[in-house]
């Protein structure tokens, strides 16, 4: 359903303000989202005086020095910090991103960070992906071969059947793209979403697949495929230089010729 | 996991628009526009069958300040809702999903869509 306002529980209040302590020149004021599942009261945004001459260059540098330094109990997901692993993705500055890989003197003024958009909120900066690793599920990623596990046949590949996976196996599943998108937050239970489609499309577009039909047969839905409008803020923000938006017109295109 | 009371996280209220998502939200309310200047335009018609005395009062309400801008205005949604439609077209044949084509013929139907109303007036004017 199409909801422009934030429930009443998600109103964003003005939280804690943390001043510089130590007197540093060069200051970049932080304005981080919070929710404490524990109180019980509504998200705030804190603000963060960071001293940046003694600070990495990234986005998850400031926040990994506002836990040590300033706030242990902001909490947010990381792990590889090199824009691989999909941990740290969140809303930095409006768009969808990684944490690791986004500089920080890229944004002028002040930082805002916020948790992946439409998400129900874990804690702070922490989405609930549930329903998004549901429908990866759904499409069943992974390879289907009319084969018994007695065969064992080597499933070979061209290199030109192989290059038509480039851009799309890449993906590393960070909900970038999927969170971004305004048809997915007005219809995230029914719509497969950007990242997912992408995922559809890469196992539909494999040779090695012997269950192409059955597949896009699967997602040929006006709910599941078709509520992408080509609105295009998926691609505008994969970290990875993806682009989901051509995924999903290419499997509008094959279930139109086929 | 049970979390029905947990907040939503900002979607709307935080997110900076991209000229993409910006032409996107702008082509369907235009759309929307656009079915009912048809309806209003068929009327029209139908006054104009009607014979002169019938027509008469719309062409004062044309050709006041307020209808001018009216019909101006309906000048620029169909050519904006063409415009851009053809982009649309064209991704669906598959051509243009590349990032930064896409803004080009973002931008290029923007700015279009000005371009062929002024087109529009001048050729209701009589200019050529």
């Amino acid at each position: 359903m199409v909801q422009f306002n934030l429930p009443q529980n998600s109103k964003i209040e003005v939280g804690e303000y943390f001043k510089d302590r130590t007197n540093s020149k060069s200051i970049k004021k932080v304005n981080v989202y919070r929710w404490d599942p524990s109180t019980g009261k509504n998200p705030r945004v804190d603000t963060f005086e960071v001293d940046m001459e003694n600070c990495g260059p990234k986005v998850l540098d400031i926040l990994i020095k506002i836990k040590n330094d300033l706030d242990p109990s902001l909490t947010f997901r990381r792990s590889c910090a090199h824009g691989v692993c999909g941990s740290c993705a969140m809303n930095i500055d409006g768009v969808n991103t990684l944490a690791c890989i986004k500089s920080h003197t890229d944004i002028n003024g002040d930082l805002n960070i916020y948790p992946l958009p439409h998400l129900k909120v874990v804690k702070d900066l922490i989405g609930d992906l549930t329903t998004l690793y549901k429908q990866y599920e759904s499409i069943q990623p992974w390879l289907k071969v009319d084969q018994t596990g007695e065969e064992k046949i080597e499933l070979k590949q061209s290199q030109k059947d192989r290059e038509k996976l480039d851009g799309y196996y890449e993906c590393i599943l960070c909900a970038c793209c999927s969170t971004s998108c305004p048809s997915y937050w007005w219809n995230g239970d029914k719509y497969l979403g950007p990242a997912v489609l992408l995922q559809a499309y890469r196992w539909i577009n494999d040779s090695r697949d012997g269950d192409k039909k059955e597949r896009l047969k699967k997602v040929a839905d006006e709910l599941k495929l078709y509520r992408c409008h080509t609105i295009m803020n998926c691609t505008n923000s994969c970290p990875k230089g993806l682009n989901p938006a051509k995924a999903i017109g290419s499997i509008k295109k094959m279930l139109a010729t086929s | 996991m049970e979390n029905k009371n947990n907040p939503l996280s900002p979607h709307l209220q935080i997110y900076k628009w991209q000229i993409s998502s910006l032409l996107s939200i702008t082509h369907r309310i235009v759309g929307v526009i656009n079915i009912f200047a048809v309806i209003i335009i068929c009327f029209w018609t139908i006054f104009l069958l009607l014979g002169q005395e019938n027509y008469f009062p719309i062409e004062i309400f044309l050709n006041t300040f307020f209808g001018k801008f009216i019909v101006l205005s309906l000048c620029w949604t169909f050519s904006f809702h063409i415009l851009n439609e053809i982009r649309h077209l064209m991704w669906d044949i598959g051509y243009g999903f590349d990032l930064k084509i896409a803004n080009i013929t973002g931008f290029a139907t923007l700015f279009g869509s000005f371009i062929l109303t002024i087109l529009l007036y001048l050729i209701g004017k009589n200019f050529f």
